[in-house]
């Protein structure tokens, strides 16, 4: 047994962990929690925030550092070791009874390269990008064109103060 | 080198609700606390300017660090709503803040130096 897999409290399980600051994580991690509940044999998906304690998150696994977690989702494998990113989402729908029967996609290759994956990969950059969109408290807006996008949603969705800078004038 | 002389050597130091009283109001010279949290992009970002300008101040002035995600009532007292805020005590009191700095190290450092020279 290496020391990584001395790590994990949970052996045979993996550990997703989210951004409990963070509501549309909260929606999600509530999601993935429903839909590993039902699985014969129990669930081998372990669904957790974070938290604020590095100490804490190190004894989950000694190479865990708390400010990567937030910025990027982990999975800790039985085995010790970590996905992270698209990686971590594909291993999650291969491990949820509803999704498992498209995720092998993710695996496909073509001349060497995982095509779904890719977009997979693609697709998790842009929904963490734009996740002060959605309802992210504690993410704040990293990218400046979600700052941007920000301000363009928060014109047409902010209420009306007339005399304030989002009135519409009337013509 | 044993654990507490490395922690000792860290140009900040981790401070919470119960030794907030005696190494922050209690504590002599300019003080700078900042106020973070793990889940702030800003924070990381800064992370490593504050080091370097801590170690450069370390001689007039003292760190340290409040993680807000352990400490709400200590961010409430302060009245902190975004990370990362920096406080500055002088004589338990306090004598400036800054909220969310540029992480270029010239201007933190000037924020942090300022509230200190009026």
């Amino acid at each position: 047994m290496t020391l990584t897999q001395k790590q994990n409290p949970s052996p045979g399980r993996r550990v997703l962990l989210f951004d409990g600051d963070c509501a549309v994580c909260r929606t999600i991690a509530a999601w993935v929690i429903r839909a590993s509940t039902p699985q014969p044999g129990g669930s081998t998906l372990i669904v957790r925030p974070i938290g604020h304690d590095p100490q804490a998150l190190r004894a989950l696994n000694l190479s865990l550092d708390i400010w990567d977690a937030y910025a990027t989702i982990h999975l800790v494998m039985p085995d010790g070791s970590m996905k992270l990113g698209g990686e971590a989402v594909a291993e999650v729908f291969r491990n949820l009874p509803s999704t498992r029967w498209f995720a092998w996609i993710f695996a496909v290759r073509v001349s060497g390269h995982r095509p779904f994956q890719a977009v997979l990969d693609f697709a998790y950059t842009i929904l963490a990008d734009v996740r002060p969109l959605l309802g992210c408290e504690s993410c704040g807006s990293k990218n400046p064109y979600v700052t941007k996008a920000k301000g363009f949603v928060d014109f047409f969705t902010a209420p009306r103060v007339p005399g304030g800078h989002h009135s519409r004038r009337s013509s | 080198m044993n654990i507490s002389s490395a922690a000792d050597s860290l140009p900040i130091h981790d401070v919470v609700k119960g030794t907030f009283a005696s190494l922050v109001l209690g504590g002599s010279g300019p003080i700078v606390v900042e106020f973070m949290s793990y889940g702030c992009s800003h924070c990381r970002t800064l992370e490593p300017v504050i080091e370097r300008v801590a170690e450069g101040l370390r001689s007039r002035e003292t760190f340290y660090r409040v993680n807000v995600g352990m400490d709400r009532e200590l961010a409430d007292r302060y009245g902190i709503t975004g990370t990362p805020t920096f406080v500055m005590f002088s004589d338990a009191r306090e004598v400036g803040r800054v909220v969310g700095p540029r992480p270029e190290a010239s201007s933190l450092s000037r924020a942090v130096t300022q509230p200190f020279e009026r």
